[in-house]
């Protein structure tokens, strides 16, 4: 199918992008300590992955989540990998998203993983990177859920015309998941309420998995059970809560004590196996920028098999070898700051003034174990429409997977594209849009 | 080898009353190679039914959860151990070598650190004992300037603190000098309050040193929590809801 060919039939985008605001669909982002609510712009042209990459995409993904699940249970665990000198013990110890008050508990399953977003892009010569793991709370995938709905209502010919594999799926694969991690009791969503930036998600996702979303005021923990206030004063057991809030607020009595939207023994409840978190609290340690160099040789170290999805080339500056090749390259180098997510703390090489590049050079040398350093991938451009035409834009794609019984990917996916034609950044909290994902069924 | 009962209880009150009372308690001294508990209960007024893990510091927690009003809150913990300091516990874990929140060194602390280095190649006991020293010279023990939220710069920047701040920046300096450490919340003799003190990692096992009172420790010291610093070790811990403005504590602790 020809773009133009299916601009036709999505007909206008605006009628689209009208339902998404009659809907709700919104992006809540913090700018200068202020939150506001934008609208997460849809661009109509879909992205379309052919059957036979999927394929071997689904197959990638599925064995890097896998690798991922190893190595987290390894970690709070024997640590293995680093006995065996795989991964050095700084990089474990000091990253922020390992979690010491997590050493020793075992999730149902072994699973910490549950719902993993991996992002991909895929380069002119059409091979796909990894280009990050986020394993703690990945959110975006209402997006283009809602979005494939309302394009079905708007454009209902270009699913007939087209072999679109249905994404409707995601809400009964994500209930399996959950109710796999269930310990006993009901489904929750635990929100932080309405002005966290992804609330919209958080309620579509309690009422199409038929969970309860809950804010931490309605909930406790009683002999070491979760419990969920009901209206008439009783209470009701919760056997598995998928938490959309950052770890170290989730329970007082255990992490930090000024937080105000946990659940107090929230961590005895579920180092006592009465419940399920979804996904495991310390999860950071494996999503770090700095663990991601990491992974293809976990993949070789837990599975014993080639990886078959590369990661994009990565420097380390803590290795001597890596540190001289940084140094030697840096203006043309991608150079981001481990500690940090969401599009924040990424530098290119080439966009630093001489003084800038000579102060960076310096941070990096202070502190080697703060950064890492990427080739630029020269992404495949993807279509999309602004004021009516159409133009090329840098875009990666957030896959879900899921990790229940078996581990899933859903043929489906969060497509954000920059809108800045200079940037490569894509991220929805620096202003990006996002498009639908089709994968094609042959 | 010594025999020792102990007795700790803490009181908490508040002016108005309180409700939905979620508390974990790390006050249970665990049983370990240098200690041997031999009996040991746990009174909490008003009732509160209450379960019992053990965290992954090895810590035994207490967590509880009162839904009705009450006004006070007090736990009593009573028992006696065979304490043997001459046992070792052999509990490792990696986090003990890296920086934790409360002992995190400023510019300050890495100065002094590097200005004092002395024998790096000394075993983990003397350099523990060195720094210790150097700390007893420096810092004066002064009750009421610094709090639990006190970190180890903060306190080493005042040059005054109690038993947690020596503890901590104690910890600050072994990590720094690549030695594994942690920081023990106990009972000792000739105090009426807890006490803390510091574990060295010799490679082998767990030793001892009290840097508030710049001495090896002794039977006379019997280990009720630990952890990467004062955060992993609060002996009690608490949310609640309720109007109160104030709530006043009040803990007594006993080693005979």
């Amino acid at each position: 199918m020809t773009q133009n060919q299916f601009t036709k039939a999505v007909g206008n985008a605006g009628e689209i992008n009208d339902l998404l605001r009659r809907y709700g669909v919104k992006f809540g982002i913090y700018k200068n300590g202020v939150f506001n609510e934008q609208f997460f712009p849809f661009d109509p042209i879909p992205r379309v992955i052919t059957a036979r990459d999927f394929a071997r995409i689904e197959k990638g993904l599925i064995q890097r989540v896998d690798a991922l699940n190893a190595f987290l249970y390894d970690i709070y665990h024997d640590k293995n990998i680093v006995k065996d000198g795989i991964v050095p013990d700084d990089f474990i110890y000091i990253s922020k998203g390992y979690l010491a008050q997590c050493e020793g508990i075992t999730p149902k399953n072994r699973i910490y993983s549950h719902i993993s977003g991996i992002d991909l892009v895929q380069a002119k010569d059409g091979e796909w990177f990894i280009l990050e793991d986020n394993l703690r709370i990945p959110s975006g995938a209402s997006y283009p859920l809602i979005a494939r709905e309302l394009t079905r209502i708007a454009a209902p010919q270009a699913f007939e015309e087209n072999a679109v594999v249905d994404n409707r799926d995601y809400a009964q694969m994500l209930k399996e998941t959950m109710e796999y991690a269930n310990c006993g009791g009901i489904r929750a969503i635990l929100t932080p309420g309405r002005y966290n930036a992804a609330y919209f998600e958080h309620s579509y996702l309690a009422e199409h998995t038929d969970s309860v979303l809950v804010q931490n005021d309605e909930l406790f923990v009683e002999d070491n059970i979760l419990y969920h206030r009901t209206y008439s004063g009783g209470k009701t057991r919760i056997g598995v809560l998928y938490r959309r809030i950052a770890d170290e607020y989730l329970d007082p009595l255990t992490f930090l004590p000024e937080s105000l939207i946990g659940i107090p023994n929230l961590m005895e409840a579920y180092r006592s196996g009465n419940v399920g978190i979804i996904n495991a609290p310390g999860n950071g340690v494996a999503d770090d920028k700095g663990i991601y160099y990491f992974v293809p040789k976990m993949i070789r170290y837990y599975l014993s098999e080639e990886p078959i999805l590369k990661n994009a080339p990565t420097y380390l500056p803590f290795y001597e070898e890596d540190m001289k090749y940084v140094m030697d390259n840096l203006e043309r180098l991608v150079i981001k700051d481990v500690a940090e997510a969401g599009g924040y703390g990424v530098v290119f090489g080439s966009e630093l003034s001489k003084e800038r590049l000579e102060e960076f050079r310096n941070t990096i040398i202070a502190e080697p174990r703060r950064f890492i350093a990427q080739e630029v991938i020269d992404f495949l451009d993807l279509p999309i429409i602004d004021n009516g035409e159409t133009v090329m834009r840098k875009a990666d794609l957030r896959a879900f997977v899921l990790s229940g019984k078996t581990t899933k990917v859903w043929a489906s996916g969060l497509t954000r594209f920059s809108r800045n034609p200079d940037s490569f950044v894509v991220n929805s909290s620096q202003g990006g849009g996002f498009k639908d994902t089709w994968v094609l069924s042959r | 080898m010594k025999r020792v009962n102990f007795c700790f209880s803490t009181k908490l009150t508040f002016d108005d009353y309180v409700h939905d009372h979620s508390f974990a308690l790390r006050i249970i001294p665990p049983q370990a190679e240098s200690q041997n508990i031999l009996s040991c209960s746990l009174n909490i007024t008003p009732y509160a039914s209450v379960r019992q893990t053990v965290d992954a510091f090895g810590n035994n927690v207490t967590a509880g959860y009162l839904k009705d009003d009450h006004r006070f809150l007090d736990f009593e913990l009573k028992g006696s151990a065979e304490v043997d300091c001459t046992k070792y516990r052999t509990d490792y874990m990696p986090c003990y070598l890296y920086p934790s929140e409360y002992t995190i060194p400023d510019e300050a602390l890495k100065e002094f650190y590097r200005d004092h280095q002395g024998d790096c190649n000394a075993t983990a006991r003397d350099r523990a004992a060195y720094f210790s020293e150097l700390l007893s010279q420096i810092i004066v023990y002064q009750k009421g300037v610094t709090d639990t939220a006190t970190t180890a710069a903060q306190a080493f920047a005042l040059k005054m603190g109690v038993c947690q701040d020596f503890s901590h920046i104690l910890i600050a300096l072994l990590r720094m000098d690549g030695i594994a450490c942690r920081y023990i919340a106990g009972l000792a003799f000739c105090d009426g309050e807890t006490h803390s003190w510091v574990e060295y990692w010799t490679g082998e096992h767990w030793e001892g040193i009290d840097p508030a009172n710049n001495c090896p420790v002794s039977d006379d010291y019997l280990v009720i929590s630990q952890g990467r610093d004062f955060r992993d070790c609060a002996i009690d811990r608490g949310v609640m809801y309720g109007n109160y403005s104030r709530q006043l504590q009040l803990v007594r602790s006993v080693l005979s």
